[in-house]
């Protein structure tokens, strides 16, 4: 498809153009703190950021999510609420935190034969078209390279704008993408020749800027045979449980349902869990399978790396970082695969 | 300023010793200004302790962290202690959980650190941003930070990346230990927490509006509280199912019951480390509202945590003339 | 709209049977969908597990212990252990609860045909042993020796107490119960389900053996069966974890990168033997 370029002077105008037609969301920064929220007005907007502080796989997969509402007594009545019909944008997002949304997919969509499909997730992701905005300046923390990912990757967005000085370079990559820029008028101008070379070079040097890897080859393998190897109670000893890690993650999904209500209705929720506390996992009788926080991180580091590549053929970790940001006691996943490529069995 | 070489060998000893199970410290992290906690289980794991301005996190946590475990048949319960090194706000968190005799004096060897304030990590992460390689940070004789950045040294006021906590701390030197690593910092000038009267002035519904907004942010991850070393409830009332507190559900209604319950259960207690603030991953000043409590616990009750560990704990006596007027 | 997979469909109460009283108190709840369609349609096979919510108080995974033959209702046999359970032993009949299912997969019924079938169960273990148990007693043909070994803790904690003298006396099916510690009257065994196993020495020919108990009594039984001669594909187990969604996506209910909801609950050791995870 055809590249066009934005002047970045007409960007508050396309804002509020797709603010009118379509449910805009879009990075907003309160007290320090950028998260992915609704826009209504394009001055909210900051893409001053690089990295969201909470990833937005929680404008698809909600932190909290009414599944149903049910009224108490004799005659019981159950209802599933209506979810967001509107068509949505989500302006601004970074390429790993689009990669999440794709690795998110196979557990909510039901790609497996015999699978359910989640209708809440399901519903807004199919009606939201990704504006992906590449990174000029990956973080000390960043590394989606790891992934064969880009901080200027087209893989999973709609359209991607990068930032090549005065303007933005557009790539339309989906037949979606393409609707919603015809859908804008006439905001755009054709890119010249020398744009894309700048759009390679920002891509390039973004590339070049990050400076921490992480080596997955054998990793499947490797933990196949790691189980019970003393590196689980090792790392586990300094963590101390809480769900930082978890929350953050673009790719963690792990959830808990609970009743919410009074005496007459209530409804019943869904809220983010996290494998790091004990709760999680306590049978009622008091037995728990994983009783210690040793068996909680050997578990997180698992699933990313050894269940989900072999349910669904792709590690569940897309390089963001913020784990390794926002860990109280510094437990770093590049730092503890490199320990799993490293240790003897 | 603490000698690596004595903090070593002393550690060395103490872990060499027969009824000790291991030590906890700090080491070098992964990047960066990054340190880890590290448990010492030999002599040689030893080796890589260090101590610097950087070293924030309060170790107390790890004495009440550990699972214990059903034991297998024949297997005896490990009752060794734990060495902790500790510092003025760390020692304290230690004295308050054996008031409140969740920990037994006996268990712990403590070595003490005279602890000059410690680096707030978000603020040299700020000054100093993407550093991957693994940098020194040292403290001069002139309240100065000395930074070796790529062979680059580079001299920070003392001021501009101390912890706001350590500004006002008033008791730097731990008040118990075993052993204690250099000479006892003196005091000299202490700061109030100057937030606590800007928002004492304000509106009850502005105090409201004001933490409203930062209770909104809140995404219940509880990282304050598994840092907090006198967060150590076996089942939190947060957690609990019948009855259940509070829902689970993130909103300003549960969260503001979560963040005002927690800071409640802390009163008498906190020690003002400023850990939970310190990793809460969405900056909510939870500091204000702890010290916030201490200061009325100060005023009325005059009673300062975590000071002795003989005295009773304050919510766990009564006397005749406590202030009541605040009861309905 | 898309269906909802996390709404339950409605139930009314139509039975309760008191099974074990006590501490640890075990009921049968008789269940009928308040749908006349899906009254008729609900289908499922033994071995298969349903969510039953209780409204305002949470929703609880059961084996169906109640077989697919008895038409027209299910039943669960819940032990009284925690809030959903213990709010459901203060049902009355005529009260509503959700329940949506079946979940999981489910026992060979059809492959065991003409086979010799062991049930091993402890305490509440035996809810979804009832469910193939009662399925085989209705196609009685169809299967050859019918025996069961099942023990609790007292004389008052065995459940499905009647039904097991019943089938001893009428229906040709060999049943050995054993309490843990001995009390005045008890003519049966006494000792452990294990060792009682190790005492009667079930042949393995042509032979399926199929546990279900408590962890702890489940590890022993195979390592006995093993024991017995019993190969590593004649013996099954259905598992049990703290689940929420039921249905694969919330992911506690993990061994390895098996769901226990999806993939199980039943297993045999072939496949649990190299599975690594927490249990």
């Amino acid at each position: 498809m055809e590249n066009l370029v934005l002047s970045k002077e007409k960007l508050p105008e396309m804002l509020t153009e797709i603010a009118s037609k379509y449910a805009l969301f879009g990075p907003i920064e309160e007290n320090g703190v950028t998260s992915f929220k609704h826009i209504s007005n394009s001055q909210e907007i900051n893409l001053d950021y690089l990295r969201s502080r909470i990833s937005p796989k929680d404008l698809i997969f909600q932190q909290t999510e009414t599944l149903f509402t049910f009224s108490k007594g004799k005659e019981v009545k159950v209802n599933t609420p209506q979810i967001d019909e509107a068509k949505r944008v989500i302006f601004g997002i970074r390429s790993c935190d689009a990669r999440g949304y794709s690795i998110l997919d196979p557990v909510f969509e039901g790609k497996r034969e015999g699978d359910y499909k989640d209708p809440f997730y399901t519903k807004k992701r199919n009606r939201s078209t990704l504006i992906g905005l590449s990174c000029n300046k990956p973080e000390v923390n960043c590394f989606c390279t790891s992934f064969d990912d880009s901080p200027a990757s087209m893989k999973n967005v709609d359209i991607l704008f990068t930032d090549i000085g005065e303007k933005y370079f557009i790539d339309i990559v989906t037949e979606k993408g393409k609707e919603l820029i015809e859908n804008l008028g006439n905001l755009f101008s054709k890119a010249s020749e020398e744009d894309g070379e700048v759009r390679e070079r920002v891509e390039q040097d973004a590339i070049n800027a990050i400076t921490r890897h992480m080596n997955t080859e054998g990793v499947v393998e490797k933990l196949e045979k790691m189980f019970n190897h003393e590196l689980w109670q090792k790392t586990a000893m300094r963590c101390i449980g809480c769900g930082i890690c978890t929350y953050l993650c673009p790719t963690c999904h792990c959830f808990d349902m609970q009743d919410e209500a009074t005496l007459k209705e209530g409804a019943r929720i869904r809220v983010w869990d996290s494998c790091m506390y004990p709760e999680y996992t306590m049978h009622a009788s008091g037995h728990n399978p994983r009783p210690a926080r040793m068996n909680r991180v050997r578990n997180r580091v698992y699933h990313k790396f050894s269940y989900f590549p072999k349910n669904d053929k792709i590690f569940a970790c897309t390089g963001c970082g913020r784990c390794i940001d926002y860990c109280p006691v510094n437990i770093d996943i590049i730092d503890v695969i490199a320990k799993v490529k490293e240790a003897k069995i | 300023m603490v000698d690596l070489k004595n903090l070593i060998e002393i550690t060395k000893k103490i872990v060499s010793r027969e009824d000790v199970r291991y030590v906890v410290g700090y080491k070098k992290g992964t990047y960066g200004f990054q340190i880890m906690p590290a448990f010492a289980y030999t002599p040689e794991d030893a080796e890589d302790f260090i101590y610097s301005p950087v070293c924030s996190k309060n170790l107390a946590v790890y004495t009440i962290l550990e699972e214990k475990l059903p034991l297998k048949r024949g297997e005896e319960e490990d009752k060794r202690k734990i060495g902790v090194v500790v510092k003025g706000c760390d020692s304290r968190a230690i004295v308050q959980i054996i008031q409140e005799k969740g920990l037994k004096r006996e268990d712990l060897v403590l070595i003490g650190i005279p602890c000059k304030g410690v680096i707030e990590p978000k603020k040299i992460e700020k000054m100093f941003p993407n550093q991957t390689d693994l940098i020194d940070v040292i403290e001069n004789d002139n309240s100065e930070y000395i930074i070796n950045i790529g062979g680059k040294t580079h001299k920070v006021p003392k001021n501009e990346l101390l912890s706001d906590v350590c500004k006002s701390c008033e008791f730097p030197n731990p008040p118990l230990y075993d052993v204690l690593l250099g000479e006892e910092v003196e005091i000299t000038e202490i700061e109030e927490f100057s937030k606590i009267d800007e928002l004492d002035e304000k509106h009850t519904e502005d105090k409201w509006e004001y933490w409203k907004r930062h209770f909104e942010r809140c995404i219940r991850c509880y990282a304050c509280r598994e840092a907090c070393p006198l967060c150590y409830c076996k089942e939190c009332m947060a957690d609990t199912l019948n009855p259940q507190w509070i829902r689970r559900s993130v909103n300003l209604s549960e969260n503001a019951a979560w963040n005002i319950m927690r800071a409640y259960h802390l009163a008498g207690r906190c020690v003002s480390c400023g850990e939970c603030e310190r990793v809460c991953p969405v900056n909510i000043p939870l500091m204000e509202l702890n010290k916030k409590i201490e200061r009325d616990v100060k005023k009325m009750f005059d009673y300062t945590s975590g000071l002795d560990e003989e005295e009773k704990p304050l919510f766990g006596m009564f006397k005749p003339d406590d202030p009541e007027d605040f009861i309905l | 709209m898309t269906k909802n997979p996390y709404q339950p469909m409605l139930a009314t109460v139509v039975d309760i049977k008191e099974e074990v009283s006590g501490n640890r108190a075990i009921k049968t709840f008789k269940l009928e969908f308040q749908d006349e369609k899906v009254k008729e349609n609900f289908s499922f096979l033994p071995g298969q597990t349903i969510m039953i919510s209780l409204f305002g108080t949470g929703e609880s995974m059961f084996a169906i212990s109640s077989s697919p033959t008895e038409k027209g209702y299910i039943e669960v046999s819940v032990m009284k252990l925690g809030k959903v359970t213990n709010a459901l032993h203060e049902m009355v009949v005529g009260d509503t609860v959700g329940a949506r299912g079946p979940y999981g997969n489910h026992f060979d019924i059809e492959g065991w045909k003409k086979k010799n079938l062991l049930f091993i169960g402890g305490g509440i273990g035996q809810a979804p042993l009832r469910s193939l148990l009662n399925y085989c007693l209705d196609n009685r043909s169809d299967y050859d020796n019918l025996e069961v070994i099942y023990g609790a803790r007292t004389s008052e904690d065995i459940c499905f107490k009647e039904k097991f003298d019943e089938m001893q006396k009428q229906q040709d099916v060999d049943v050995h119960l054993s309490i843990d510690v001995q009390e005045k009257g008890w003519d049966h065994y006494v000792g452990f389900v294990p060792a009682n196993l190790q005492r009667l020495n079930p042949s393995p020919e042509n032979t399926i053996a199929i546990t279900c108990g408590p962890p702890i009594m489940i590890k022993f039984v195979i390592q006995n069966l093993l024991e017995l001669g019993f190969k590593e594909n004649q013996i099954y187990t259905t598992l049990e974890m703290r689940m929420k969604c039921g249905i694969g996506i919330c992911g506690r209910c993990n061994i390895g990168n098996i769901y226990v909801c999806k993939d199980g609950p039943v297993f045999s050791y072939d496949q649990l033997k190299d599975l690594e995870g927490d249990m």
